[in-house]
């Protein structure tokens, strides 16, 4: 019984990382407001792109796809090294950049 | 007069240094990023083009003049910044800088116009609340020798997102050679918001300085 909890736990979590469709990035030396524009500017120009965050204080950058493609975690890593700075981690999200801005509203 | 053109000369010269020490010397790439510095003085406007992430070309323009209004400098150069090295950290950044230009230098006390270099190069070290650099640069010209020496520091009141105003303190002190024995030592509210920045201060010859940044593409 223990096992088929857990599995089902691990099952929920990996489609609702999946729902929607977003990766997180972090991303060392990126401590001011124009790093953050240059990096944002390249992420958005991505095709998959449907929208962007960054989060300074967290120095991470939160990528959701659009509808039905899927984001290219190697490209997105590629352009912000591209653009002067360290990828440290990539990871998939279960929320979509739209929440994780309002969650950011919401701790200001 | 001397002096007058000593004091006029330094702060035209320390305000295009300045300049490119205020959060690297260039913007991102594909970006152009105009600054400026006002003063009643000297009004100079410096812009330059990423033409990679680590490379850009731009241009200046400054006209200045002594404080009696007798005297007066026009300044014209084609720009280069590159990024010679950066360290990535957690919490910050750190940056080696390559800086200069070559252009001509006119006035009112001596005909012509003579040819200026200005090779120099900047470190700088900044976190989301902290920032500090340094700047030395060769202003050379036939029969002038200008090197020039600064170094700013400063800290943000708190921490913001990047959609936030950022208010900064930022003490700046820079010195030249060959036209004055003063040190210039200007204390700075600076301003940061998304694409541009605003700097006030009064220095310690009690001159208004405002200088502005601005990035667009």
């Amino acid at each position: 019984m223990k096992k088929i909890i857990i599995a089902l736990v691990m099952g929920i979590a990996a489609i609702s990382s999946m729902a929607a469709n977003t990766v997180k990035v972090t991303v060392n030396g990126m401590v001011c407001s124009f790093c953050a524009q240059g990096i944002e500017k390249r992420i958005s120009k991505m095709g998959a792109t449907k929208d962007v965050l960054v989060d300074l204080k967290k120095k991470t950058v939160a990528v959701e796809a659009k509808d039905g493609q899927t984001l290219d975690a190697k490209a997105i890593s590629a352009e912000i090294v591209d653009a002067g700075y360290d990828v440290v981690k990539i990871e998939p999200v279960s929320q979509s950049v739209a929440e994780i801005r309002a969650e950011l509203k919401g701790r200001k | 007069m001397r002096r007058y053109l000593a004091k006029i000369s330094l702060g035209a010269l320390c305000s295009l240094v300045s300049l490119s020490a205020l959060c690297g010397p260039m913007g991102f790439k594909d970006s152009w990023m105009s600054m400026g510095d006002v003063s009643p003085n000297w009004q100079e406007l410096f812009v330059n083009y990423a033409l990679t992430a680590r490379d850009a070309a731009g241009a200046s323009a400054l006209v200045m003049r002594s404080d009696d209004g007798t005297k007066s400098r026009q300044l014209t150069e084609a720009t280069y910044a590159r990024l010679a090295k950066r360290w990535n950290m957690p919490e910050a950044q750190a940056n080696i800088w390559f800086i200069g230009g070559i252009g001509n230098i006119t006035g009112n006390d001596f005909s012509g116009s003579k040819t200026l270099v200005t090779p120099g190069v900047q470190v700088d070290y900044e976190t989301t609340r902290v920032y500090v650099s340094a700047t030395a640069r060769l202003y050379r010209a036939q029969g002038l020798n200008h090197d020039f020496a600064s170094a700013r520091a400063g800290f943000s009141f708190f921490e913001v997102d990047y959609d936030q105003t950022q208010p900064w303190f930022i003490l700046e002190v820079r010195r030249m050679r060959g036209l004055t024995d003063k040190t210039e030592v200007t204390p700075m509210l600076r301003l940061i918001h998304n694409r541009y920045f605003v700097e006030f201060g009064v220095n310690n010859s009690s001159q208004a300085r405002m200088n502005f940044m601005y990035i667009f593409d």
